[in-house]
């Protein structure tokens, strides 16, 4: 250029218009792409034509050297992430720099955050309204970088683009299509933010709620999105709880004062990567939900006792626990000293079966937590199988007390026919058994409180509601007047024992309905089978129990072959469990409302709409009085339509890790769970024991 | 009997463990606690320990002088004059090249002398820290990396030289010096307002 100036007549008429457009347009000149030492920089477009009042995406590409490296926008221990400034003319707005997921780069004892082989940083262009359609759109991006290998270059570069303008975009350029797709994959995916940063003894723990994350998950790491939040060496222990991923961070220098953001990299079981934005808030607690902060432990203690005692009263414990009933006032019989003595011994041994329950249960539930299984209290009765197993327990126990059959000696025990320690620990351990399920209004807030504690602590709240449970049973035997309370035997018993038979034939009845939302009507015929083979094993088996030796064996034989049909008919029940298409909404509710999601709340959230979230299970049956006392009524649905409220329901028949998790958020491992969400403000969440008054009230 | 000696086992590693991961937190410069100890050699062969440097103030930069960053604040002339208003004020200013042996910014002590001389610096010594014992103590992670201990030998300032974290000499027109901040607060009496800045630059090749 500079020979062409020196003897500009001598320039070729071509050249000479070079020059002169050089001079005039800033633009001109400057090349795309560009090559440095360590880079080659260039600037396209998604499409190369834009239409005024639309955007197009613009991609800087660094193709950088083999080894390099350039920044992330927290650069990590040093280093520093590219800068670019845009010259732009009038009726062009061109929005922020985009990072793709970085990856961690080790540097010794050091650790950067930033990109090799391939950087590439989208960029919105919009076109204004009153763009003149033809004018060609020109851009120059001058772009300054740090690259580094062992050690650091700065670089920098001047590009010029010019993008057609026309009445519609243009195509899709397919020669960069798919670099721009690639890093549009590598964008954070969402922003989360729920996670929480708590400040432990030990460092800085991230707290990510799962359901916001790939279900699988085989690695995970954090990238702080401003320097001095933590340390950006340092490993990152991270573990699956059934609500959330937990990643162990070294606090950095700055720990307190940085904004706790970043971006989350997870991979999934096929080693694909996905990133999320993070927007922490800090909190120096244990997490629970926002809206239910943590009780104490003597509270919550307290609370499990009381769960416990209040349990003696829900429907599907009190028929076994009036054939406790039966045994201690049979037990009255044996009078003085002995008698006392059989009683309180009876007494320990019933408290000896709850608590092992109890016990078990406990250790199976935080085991299959600690498995990372989204798992919560009342499990086992997600489980058709054993839901299947419990309709037999009930239809024999009911056969029996009727009298259509006598059980054996040691399980005549437990029907109370007379006293017997084995037999008593046996019908503690059917009590609770029965009564897990029935989580009662003052048990959701400490087993919710327990998951979260450590194992004895867990354990120790968990044994508390089993001693309240017992407690009752346990003073009564202990009560040396207690013979002249209750009534004398007599042959009242007999009928009062047929009559139980009907709570637990209710019980069986109301098991067969939970397994019907569960299986749909093939798991009910699984199961009817097996009770009628059961029913016939049992009579063939009392026919002949009258009978010679031979016959005896036979029916016994029989009792046990028909036994052994049932429990295969009841663990075939687990092949036909339907997934979660079930309702429990199917309660003849005149409020219409919609399956719950985490995406479909958030959604309506996002809008304004006011939400009452129910989370229901079939075998939950404070759930079903509240439904059909406080949730279904012509009137209340009537002021859910006309304030626009949308009616949110989760069923937790059967497992769902969702909405466990959203039960953790609330501080509760049960249901049922009433949460409203106002249009603006705080979710509020309503009594376990619901009125229909209660309701209307939060409503707008 | 088993599982007790099992336990005790067990809480005696926790402990342990416990002890050696608060270790590496306590060993990483806090401001407002003693700086870290050091024992480093100079270009004249003569040892320095933080221990001596007890009444005097002392400003301690990381160094690499093929840095980018660290060219930006000498080719300007900028870190010399800072040197020389630093050293005028009474305090000691350091300048140490972590560099290993091999690695980018290593110097002999004779190629470091040099540079001195060449670049008109002011240091009050060059330390020649090869082993990184030092750089590492007080968890130094950029060059330029700048440290500020008062007269009783508590770390008063780590961080940033300034507030343009670029390689671009006419950045240094209108950046907020930290170290210029901290010195003007330490001679007010006062405490320093901003004592815990990002380092930036290129990484210390240890």
């Amino acid at each position: 250029m500079s020979g062409c100036m020196r003897t500009l007549l001598r320039c070729s008429h071509g050249r000479l218009l070079a020059f002169l457009l050089l001079l005039a347009w800033p633009w001109f000149g400057h090349a795309n792409p560009v090559t440095t030492d360590h880079v080659t920089l260039r600037l396209v477009a998604e499409r190369t034509q834009v239409a005024p009042g639309s955007q197009v995406t613009l991609a800087l590409v660094f193709e950088i050297a083999p080894g390099w490296h350039t920044y992330w926008r927290n650069p990590g221990d040093s280093g520093e992430p590219p800068r670019v400034t845009w010259t732009l003319p009038e009726g062009v707005s061109i929005g922020p720099m985009q990072w793709p997921r970085p990856e961690l780069i080790p540097v010794g004892p050091l650790a950067n955050y930033g990109y090799s082989d391939q950087a590439v940083h989208l960029f919105d262009l919009t076109l204004a309204e009153d763009w003149p359609v033809g004018d060609p759109v020109r851009l120059r991006a001058d772009a300054d970088w740090l690259v580094c290998e062992e050690y650091c270059v700065p670089e920098s570069a001047t590009l010029a683009l010019t993008l057609a303008s026309g009445d519609l975009p243009g195509p899709l350029d397919q020669t960069e299509a798919d670099v721009v797709a690639a890093t549009r994959a590598a964008l954070p995916r969402a922003t989360i933010d729920q996670a929480v940063l708590v400040a432990a003894p030990a460092g800085l723990r991230l707290e990510v709620p799962r359901q916001s994350l790939p279900l699988e998950i085989t690695g995970a790491w954090f990238f702080a999105g401003e320097w001095g939040l933590i340390d950006h060496a340092a490993m990152q222990p991270w573990r699956l709880t059934t609500e959330a991923l937990q990643l162990e961070l070294s606090p950095g220098v700055r720990a307190e004062q940085a904004a706790p953001e970043g971006v989350l990299v997870v991979a999934d079981t096929a080693g694909n990567l996905s990133s999320f934005d993070l927007q922490v808030t800090r909190t120096a607690a244990l997490t629970s939900g926002s809206t239910a902060p943590p009780i104490s432990l003597p509270l919550a203690l307290l609370f499990a006792l009381i769960g416990g005692l209040i349990l003696n009263l829900m429907p599907c414990v009190f028929p076994v626990l009036a054939m406790k009933a039966l045994s201690l006032v049979n037990s009255l019989t044996a009078e003085g000293p002995a008698g006392a003595r059989v009683r309180r011994l009876d007494g320990l041994a019933y408290t000896a079966g709850v608590l092992v329950f109890f016990l078990a249960l406990a250790v199976i539930l935080l085991s299959l937590r600690a498995a990372g299984l989204a798992v919560g209290w009342g499990f086992q009765l997600q489980y058709a199988p054993f839901v299947a197993v419990m309709v037999y327990v009930f239809f024999v126990f009911g056969l029996s007390l009727a009298g259509a059959f006598t059980l054996g000696a040691r399980l005549m025990a437990i029907g109370g026919q007379q006293v017997g320690y084995a037999g008593a620990f046996g019908t503690g351990a059917l009590a609770a058994l029965v009564a897990a399920p029935c989580t009662a209004p003052f048990m959701g807030v400490a087993l919710g409180y327990a998951v979260t504690l450590s194992w004895p602590l867990a354990l120790a709240i968990m044994l508390t509601l089993g001693f309240g449970l017992a407690l009752p049973f346990l003073v009564l035997s202990w009560m040396p007047r207690l013979a002249r309370v209750l009534p004398k035997p007599g042959a009242w018993m007999e009928t009062l024992k047929q009559v139980l038979a009907f709570p637990m034939f209710g019980a069986a009845a109301w098991l067969l309905w939970v397994l019907s939302v569960q299986t749909g009507p093939a798991g009910i015929a699984l199961v009817l089978t097996g009770l009628m083979i059961l029913a016939f094993g049992l009579w063939l088996r009392e026919r002949t129990q009258v009978s010679g030796p031979a016959p005896r064996r036979l029916g016994g034989l029989a009792a046990g072959l028909a036994v052994v049909s049932a429990l295969y008919l009841a663990v075939a029940t687990d092949a036909v469990e339907t997934a979660g298409s079930s309702s429990a909404a199917t309660s003849g509710s005149h409020l219409p409302s919609e399956d719950y999601s985490p995406a479909r709340l958030a959604a309506a959230r996002a809008a304004g709409q006011p939400v009452l979230v129910n989370m229901t299970a079939a075998w939950c049956i404070t759930c079903l009085v509240n439904e059909r006392v406080a949730l279904s009524s012509p009137a209340l649905a009537q002021r859910f339509a006309a304030s626009g409220v949308l009616y949110l329901k989760g069923d937790w028949t059967n497992r769902d890790p969702a909405i466990t998790s959203y039960l953790a958020e609330y501080g509760r491992n049960g249901v049922p769970l009433y949460v409203y969400y106002p249009p603006n403000g705080s979710p509020e969440v309503l009594p376990q024991i619901l009125t229909e008054e209660m309701v209307s009230r939060v409503l707008p | 009997m088993k599982t007790s000696r099992v336990s005790r086992g067990l809480v005696g590693l926790t402990t342990l463990v416990a002890t050696l991961s608060l270790g590496t937190v306590w060993a990483a410069p806090q401001v407002g606690q003693p700086a870290p100890d050091f024992q480093v050699v100079d270009t004249a062969g003569q040892t320095w320990t933080l221990a001596e440097l007890t009444g005097k103030k002392t400003i301690l930069e990381w160094t690499n002088h093929d840095c980018p960053f660290v060219i930006k604040h000498y080719d300007s002339g900028a870190m010399q004059a800072l040197q020389r208003d630093a050293t005028d004020a009474g305090y000691v200013w350091l300048s140490v090249i972590s560099s290993a042996p091999g690695q980018q910014g290593h110097v002999s002590p004779a190629m470091a002398d040099d540079l001195t001389e060449r670049r008109d610096a002011h240091p009050t010594a060059v330390l020649l820290d090869e082993s990184g014992a030092m750089g590492r103590a007080y968890d130094a992670k950029t060059t330029p990396h700048m440290y500020l201990i008062d007269e009783s030998g508590v770390l008063v300032y780590m961080g940033g030289i300034d507030d343009k974290p670029t390689t671009n000499q006419a950045d240094l027109e209108g950046a907020n010096n930290f170290v210029r901040a901290a010195m003007a607060d330490l001679a007010a009496g006062q405490p320093i307002a901003v004592p815990v800045t990002r380092p930036y630059g290129c990484s210390v090749k240890y």
